[in-house]
């Protein structure tokens, strides 16, 4: 369970960093949160995993759309 | 012979990063110093007396390291303030009580600059209360179950974001004021100030727990200053995301 999760995480940061959509690569971000607080409750630290939920696949997912309407969404080739 | 696709400079960089990493987390798996366990074994057998919060992680992060949660606190109203004076600067929010974005209101053919859909207006209408509530649970039950000030705050302003997805455009509660929000964001932190200070004339210095030798229980230390916490954190980050979702009144 764990190896898988740390696997679909490296996969998935590979993505968010090479995804040219950004708003591809932020909700790429927002599971790779999503998934890192599920790694942090398996490993007993369900405070970590509750403040990983809400700030990353929260808050910061409305920031980075937030900046990605107001400029280019596109990644210039 | 064929071009390469990546550049060699491209390729040096990757290979500099991952050594740099090497570099870092090695001596950890190399090293033969036995892990340290005398804080906690020492928070174990003495840290429920002491702050009588039954989740240890509040206990030192309100508790014993108090001082970290006070610099964490006047990062994060840094950040706020810097975010919101550089949005209300830009010109960029159309939120109520940001002058400059007020005159260009419905120059757009959508409504509030994004367009609303039924499943936002629905689901995150309804969501948004039970979020809310979740939030103050995690606040006010900190010292109990997992969450605490910081993590139930972040997640109020997420139910106020979702609110302020789902209202109708002309019609908002006192939760999306700005005003309102940025008072309780002043008022918490001063409050902090002032709950840190109230130990040092019972002679327990800056952040002491003033409750720790009546006859009081200590717990309710931690509990005051979570919810002053969790109400800066949940109003101060409210305030950046609907200044940044352009809110229009």
């Amino acid at each position: 369970m764990t190896i898988i999760i740390m696997i679909l995480l490296i996969v998935l940061s590979l993505y968010t960093l090479s995804s040219r959509d950004l708003l591809y690569g932020v909700i790429a971000l927002s599971a790779f949160s999503m998934l890192s607080a599920t790694l942090f409750y398996i490993f007993n630290a369900p405070d970590v995993a509750i403040t990983e939920a809400a700030v990353g696949a929260g808050v910061s997912t409305v920031i980075f759309a937030w900046a990605i309407r107001s400029t280019e969404r596109k990644d210039q080739e | 012979m064929k071009e390469s696709k990546y550049s060699k400079f491209f390729i040096f960089q990757i290979v500099l990063s991952l050594a740099t990493v090497l570099a870092v987390i090695l001596p950890i798996f190399l090293s033969r110093v036995p892990w340290p366990d005398l804080a906690r074994n020492y928070l174990e057998h003495n840290g429920l007396r002491d702050s009588g919060a039954r989740n240890l992680v509040s206990a030192i992060y309100l508790g014993y390291r108090a001082f970290d949660t006070l610099g964490e606190t006047i990062v994060l109203l840094v950040a706020v303030s810097g975010t919101i004076s550089i949005i209300s600067h830009s010109g960029l929010s159309q939120a109520k009580g940001f002058g400059k974005g007020e005159i260009k209101k419905h120059t757009n053919n959508s409504i509030s600059g994004f367009r609303r859909t039924e499943l936002i207006d629905v689901v995150t209408g309804k969501l948004g209360p039970i979020v809310l509530i979740f939030g103050l649970y995690l606040m006010l039950f900190g010292h109990l179950s997992p969450g605490g000030g910081f993590q139930g705050g972040v997640v109020v302003a997420s139910g106020i974001v979702f609110m302020a997805l789902g209202s109708k455009t002309d019609s908002s509660t006192w939760l999306q004021e700005t005003g309102a929000l940025a008072k309780i964001e002043a008022a918490g932190f001063l409050f902090i100030v002032l709950a840190s200070l109230s130990g040092i004339p019972g002679g327990f210095g800056f952040f002491g727990n003033p409750l720790s030798s009546s006859g009081a229980s200590p717990v309710i230390s931690i509990i005051v200053l979570n919810t002053i916490i969790g109400l800066k954190v949940g109003a101060g980050l409210g305030f950046m995301c609907i200044a940044m979702l352009g809110k229009v009144e």
